[in-house]
């Protein structure tokens, strides 16, 4: 058991004070700015939730947020079942583990505004190398011409991008299953399902909890990345949440851009909400009993 | 059925092929990082050279980038260890009014899109002046890293014996001096991980980067997007992307048997 002591507060106030000034204050501002019709910042009308009703009820946001919420979707039934899958294919020996993991993880260091170069680069037709690849395949060289290939280029880059993530957080559970355990299941004679259901799994539950929750935030507000491989188009086919924020705030729109940033996080904030629900279910030892 | 012996052969094809997925455009970057891609110096298109990275070296606006991107990853990494310790020690050992609430206030700080707090936070850093300098872009990448220290520490500090807190504490330790004499030297691999998971979330980013330099000290990132232009020289900028990962590459690999163990307790 944890020691009951209130003077945990002292310890984490630092981090409380740090956070205070870069994230609660912005915070603050940008609920303030978004019940304003801003023309400068020293002349300012109070309006209410104008803005806010303005955004609800355009259908360029639902739009929006339904193809976030698809492509969010997508995300997380590709990467945390493969992310799961290369996790249990790692080698168990410490150096080849070591050098997995490390390789798989080179595209986190790529430079968030590069990753669409780099997969433009690629999927040319004239000189990249999946590009001239795909195309003797009959992949269509205006691919960009196309939603569904639009979208599976930018899957495909951002399976790229974060599976790692994934894989490296998995990977941290597994290793914490004792020996013995398996040795058991073998002498036993369970099937690798088995193994995987019953002693791997519940291993995973907490760490893959934490993965769903930042790959479904990360690519629910996915902006630098997605936006230049094809401008949002066709058509606004690609045309996620953030990227009408993002315009806004370089517009400086202070008024229409704080209630978007304040819609949003209501949904980060319900998101972090189901998810400790969620934590707290998983932790109660023993389910249905109140 | 698959029979068992196939396992092994399946894990392997299936590692193999992803890395080969991983390679994919790190190669293409490469490749193009070598090449002319624009005529000039009195070579033609396609040619293999090491003009771009001749290029990089000769510019000091790149250099300049370069030694921005350093300054504000140590001055966050200086910032965010110190306050996530102690927190991340709080988190894992007392139990407190409100603890759980915090540690999730913490992570939806992590998870909220830098986006969001774009404009206020450009605000507030102005009339704090420190707008366009290296400490700004540090202070603000604390959003996300701190959350992130404080989870992977935590980790760290739950997987160090209890009875080494008791042994202590008999012995007549204070708890900061615990922290500072024993517990410190036993997750230094850990604040070597969490540093590095900085570093690299840190490195990387864009949006908080770019609002925040619009005339001075800016990053690799922001010096890269400002290479797209008219002309653009798709070589030289592989070039750059490329040398910018280096750094980084070796630190993973110095890294590596350590990379997995921060995440092993995900929850408070």
């Amino acid at each position: 058991m944890k020691q009951h002591d209130p003077r945990g507060w002292l310890f984490v106030a630092p981090a409380c004070l740090l956070l205070g000034v870069v994230g609660l204050i912005p915070l603050v501002t940008v609920i303030n700015y978004s019940f304003f019709e801003i023309f400068t910042l020293q002349s300012r009308f109070w309006i209410g939730t104008e803005w806010f009703r303005d955004l609800i009820t355009a259908p360029r946001f639902w739009a929006s947020f339904g193809r976030s919420a698809l492509f969010s979707t997508f995300v997380l039934c590709i990467q945390i079942p493969l992310g799961i899958a290369l996790a249990l294919c790692i080698p168990r020996g410490r150096i080849w583990a070591g050098a997995a993991l490390a390789v798989l993880s080179l595209p986190l260091l790529v430079p968030w505004n590069m990753i669409p170069a780099l997969w433009l680069s690629l999927m040319n037709d004239d000189t990249g190398i999946l590009g001239q690849w795909l195309v003797g395949y009959g992949w269509p060289a205006a691919w960009k011409d196309s939603a569904v290939l639009t979208w599976v280029v930018i899957l495909a880059m951002d399976t790229w991008h974060w599976t790692s993530l994934v894989v490296i957080l998995a990977y941290s559970a597994l290793t914490t299953i004792p020996d013995p355990l398996y040795q058991a299941a073998a002498i036993d004679g369970a099937r690798p399902w088995q193994v995987f259901r019953h002693i791997q799994l519940p291993r995973l539950q907490h760490v893959l909890l934490m993965a769903v929750l930042l790959r479904f935030m990360d690519s629910f507000m996915i902006y630098t990345e997605a936006f230049p491989i094809n401008a949002g188009g066709p058509a606004e086919a690609s045309l996620f949440l953030a990227v009408d924020l993002g315009e806004e705030i370089k517009a400086f729109n202070y008024g229409p851009s704080a209630a978007r940033s304040v819609l949003y996080f209501l949904i980060v904030l319900s998101v972090a909400w189901v998810f400790t629900k969620v934590q707290a279910k998983l932790d109660d030892p023993n389910p249905g009993v109140p | 059925m698959i029979p068992r012996r196939a396992w092994p052969v399946i894990k392997l094809a299936l590692l193999g092929a992803f890395i080969l997925f991983t390679s994919l455009p790190l190669v293409q970057m490469t490749v193009l990082s070598f090449t002319a891609t624009l005529a000039q110096d009195g070579l033609s298109l396609g040619e293999t050279t090491l003009r771009n990275y001749r290029a990089i070296w000769a510019d000091p606006s790149l250099r300049a980038a370069f030694g921005n991107s350093v300054a504000y990853v140590l001055i966050n990494i200086a910032i965010t260890i110190p306050v996530a310790l102690p927190a991340a020690f709080a988190f894992a050992r007392l139990s407190f009014l409100g603890d759980k609430h915090l540690f999730f206030s913490f992570i939806a700080f992590r998870i909220t899109p830098p986006v969001v707090l774009t404009l206020p936070i450009f605000q507030l850093f102005s009339v704090l002046g420190i707008v366009n300098s290296v400490t700004g872009i540090a202070l603000a990448h604390c959003l996300f890293n701190l959350p992130v220290s404080i989870w992977i520490l935590q980790g760290f500090i739950a997987a160090v014996p209890r009875e080494m807190d008791e042994t202590a504490f008999l012995d007549g330790y204070s708890r900061p001096r615990y922290i500072w004499k024993i517990l410190l030297p036993q997750i230094a691999p850990g604040i070597a991980v969490t540093a590095f998971f900085c570093f690299m979330f840190s490195w990387v980013e864009v949006v908080f980067a770019r609002i925040l330099t619009t005339t001075n000290g800016k990053p690799i990132s922001m010096a890269l997007g400002a290479m797209f232009g008219f002309q653009t020289d798709i070589g030289m900028v592989m070039a750059f992307t490329l040398t910018s990962m280096l750094p980084g590459a070796l630190l993973l690999f110095a890294m590596r048997n350590h990379l997995s163990r921060g995440f092993k307790v995900g929850r408070v």
